[in-house]
């Protein structure tokens, strides 16, 4: 049998959950060997570490691959270079797809594909209902068994109440989250942005925030009703959060992420850039008091995670007036310099808070093990960033096929230098 | 002419909110010298010669239409009509296509109406030509306004300091929303009245005073501006029936004998009588109206001629 790959990390600083230490990292095979300083052993690849931070790879509940149907937006082969580009080692991809992935089939086909590209592990999340149409549920036993980490209609709520309900009490039995995308589908009906001010300025149809608060509302309610865990994703308002809050005080099994664009910008950018498309994304950019109460609940752990909501788009989608462009915009690449600049360096969350956010929570939230630390015996998901470097977001630089960012332009802090996954070199710069 | 265009430096009018109070009044001393040609003999100048406009209408409107394209060819442009149904347009994608290959013709000037709000931001940036709004969503309606602002100042001889009301489906009114602009910037009090379903969500920053009790806001307005109620608006969702709205926002016969003698009504067209306006009131509110129309078309030269001679 032949040698496993060994590389060593040398004097580089080490973040993890709880502390950060300047040390040293072995890699063999796709483990974690040793972490220590001045570690003197032999190893095929050394990385001199000086300088950078190393951070246990990242971990993406909410990415929109568009495989199957949609493959002009994203593919396997380019969503996964964009991941490992973001410093992703993991990513969960929703099953809003044409077909919609609601069958073992699908889901076992989006492992393999994953596995083909071999680049980071691709992780399916699987339809609650039947063709994402709110009806019936899907065969959720099944798909467990076919690997789905949870199981979503992303894109909308399950708007019946009581077929939620009997989805969250079903999955109870196979141990599977259920990732909620809370929205009142009725009250957020033919808007493109936050009901707000700007919204009533441009006479743009507009959502109201309540139609996201509502819709945690009954999910939480729903969800403790029936004693079973529920996931929140992209949560962006001031409302949402303190419902929130409030349940986890009360001993609620919910968990919540939330996304860069929510802590980033608000209506008043939608305003500046003249109505760009590329400021379009659903739940929609909110007011700066939700912006304030977002930082709040990363630092208090109301919010567990950080997801990004990748939604790739082509050119030609949204080069469309504001109101005509489908919701969404990429997120993969820029995650962790948006969340470095915008929460770390202004001193909203610590690093150690930031990798709780990116790599440690969400690997415990859907069950992935050993992972979102660097410690020994963990698996080898590593990645190195150089935080002083400054770089500009230009289309030039995004290697997902779609380039739609409201971050075009952007000058960010922390750059990502190298990507490791289970112990392979995955990216470098 | 000369020296207002010589003041006049934007390429577009997308809106009145970005307008400044010496744009509106250059727009509008203009819009009077041209008044003054629609009254002649010969009725064409050659301001224009030689620039070609395109009217590109993808929402149909007849009046406004026809009012751009006669107040081109009064300033001696040429002229395109471009319409297309919105409906062949719900895919969105012909919008910038059909920009795209209008441009091909290197027109000077777009004028654009479209049911997108907002929209024209995003077009400008797909063709050289200067943009005219004609209309877009519920956002603005700047001519609109224009003209509006125009007929006041010609009967009332100032904007300053008057109580303007403007009564109607405020909501998904491009119309109010650039007279509310418009009219603050003179320093006039700007009134709005509707049921609460259909006045804009926190729209109180606009400066705009906000209310639904039009008997007893109704004595003290020197201007009123009667919104078109379209009849699908009635049925559930913002109004029980148009019966209920008339009772309490049309200008009946009593409303009418509660404003001050002065109080002049404005109604950008077309009128649904009996559901605004009673119909008995007829001969006292619609030569006001029609005068509105002879306006438009002096304010849209006016608009033309200053974005067209700006156009290197
Ligand atoms: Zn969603
Ligand atoms: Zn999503």
């Amino acid at each position: 049998m032949q040698a496993k790959t060994r590389t060593l990390i040398k004097n580089i600083t080490i973040v993890n959950p709880k502390e950060s230490l300047l040390a040293d990292i072995l890699i063999e095979g796709d483990t974690i060997k040793q972490v220590s300083k001045n570690i003197q052993e032999k190893a095929d690849i050394v990385i001199e570490g000086e300088g950078k931070h190393a951070f246990p790879g990242f971990v993406d509940l909410h990415v929109h691959l568009r495989i199957p149907g949609r493959e002009d937006e994203e593919d396997i082969r380019s969503g996964s270079a964009a991941a490992v580009k973001g410093g992703f080692s993991d990513i969960c991809c929703m099953p809003n797809t044409e077909p919609a992935i609601d069958n073992e089939g699908l889901v076992s086909w989006i492992i393999e594909e994953g596995k083909k590209v071999n680049l980071l592990d691709v992780h399916p999340i699987a339809a609650i209902t039947k063709d994402r149409k709110g009806c019936e549920l899907t065969e959720f036993g099944a798909l467990k068994a076919a690997g789905c980490c949870a199981l979503s209609d992303d894109g909308s709520s399950v708007a019946d109440s009581l077929l939620f309900r009997r989805a969250l009490e079903y999955a109870t039995m196979h141990q599977m989250l259920i990732i909620s995308h809370c929205e009142d589908s009725r009250l957020a009906a033919n808007g493109s942005m936050r009901e707000s001010y700007v919204s009533s300025k441009y006479g743009i149809g507009a959502i109201a925030d309540i139609s996201e608060s509502l819709a945690v509302f009954r999910d939480i309610e729903i969800a403790k009703f029936v004693k079973a865990r529920i996931h929140l994703a992209h949560i962006s308002s001031f409302k949402s959060l303190e419902i929130i809050r409030n349940a986890k005080a009360q001993g609620v099994k919910v968990t919540a992420e939330t996304c860069p664009h929510y802590f980033a910008l608000t209506v008043e950018d939608v305003e500046a850039s003249e109505f760009d498309a590329n400021f379009k994304v659903n739940p929609p950019l909110g007011e700066k008091e939700d912006l304030l109460a977002v930082c709040r609940a990363l630092k208090d752990g109301t919010i567990d995670c950080i997801s990004t909501d990748h939604a790739p788009h082509s050119c030609s989608e949204k080069e469309l007036p504001f109101e005509n462009v489908p919701f969404g915009f990429i997120g993969l690449e820029l995650s962790f310099s948006l969340s470095y600049t915008f929460l770390v360096k202004t001193k909203i969350l610590t690093l150690n808070q930031l990798v709780e956010k990116m790599s440690y929570r969400p690997a415990e939230i859907i069950g992935l093990k050993n992972r979102g630390m660097i410690k020994k015996g963990f698996i080898a998901n590593i990645v190195v960033a150089d935080l002083n470097k400054k770089w500009q977001v230009t289309k030039e630089s995004i290697v997902s096929k779609s380039k739609n960012t409201p971050f075009l332009g952007r000058t960010l802090t922390g750059l990502i230098e190298t990507n490791i996954s289970k112990g392979r070199q995955v990216y470098s710069l | 002419m000369q020296k207002h265009a010589e003041k006049w430096t934007k390429k577009h009018i997308l809106d009145i909110a970005s307008l400044s109070r010496e744009e509106i009044e250059i727009v509008l001393s203009l819009a009077t010298s041209f008044k003054e040609i629609s009254e002649r003999d010969v009725k064409k100048v050659p301001a224009l010669r030689g620039k070609t406009i395109v009217n590109l209408f993808f929402e149909n409107s007849t009046r406004t239409r026809t009012s751009f394209e006669l107040a081109a060819k009064r300033i001696s442009a040429d002229v395109v009509n471009f319409s297309s149904s919105s409906s062949s347009l719900t895919k969105g994608e012909t919008i910038v296509d059909t920009i795209k290959t209008l441009e091909a013709y290197h027109p000077d000037i777009m004028v654009i109406r479209i049911n997108s709000s907002a929209a024209l931001y995003c077009l400008k940036k797909f063709t050289q030509a200067s943009i005219v709004n004609a209309g877009d969503g519920k956002h603005e309606h700047p001519t609109q306004a224009l003209l509006d602002m125009f007929t006041v100042k010609e009967i009332k001889t100032t904007l300053e300091g008057l109580n303007v009301l403007i009564v109607g489906d405020i909501l998904h009114s491009r119309v109010a929303r650039s007279n509310i602009f418009g009219f603050q910037k003179f320093g006039s009090s700007v009134t709005v009245c509707a049921p609460p379903t259909l006045l804009p969500f926190n729209y109180g920053q606009s400066g705009a005073i906000l209310t639904s009790d039009l008997d007893q806001v109704l004595p003290k307005a020197d201007v009123i501006i009667m919104l078109r109620i379209q009849k699908e608006r009635q049925g559930g969702l913002f109004l029980p029936t148009i019966r209920e709205y008339v009772r309490d926002f049309a200008m009946t016969e009593e409303r009418f004998s509660k404003l001050k003698k002065d109080c002049l009504i404005l109604h950008p067209g077309p009128i649904n009588w009996d559901v605004e306006i009673v119909s008995s009131l007829k001969h006292k509110v619609h030569p006001r109206i029609l005068q509105q129309a002879e306006n438009g078309l002096a304010v849209r030269m006016a608009t033309l001629y200053l974005v067209g001679t700006k156009q290197k």
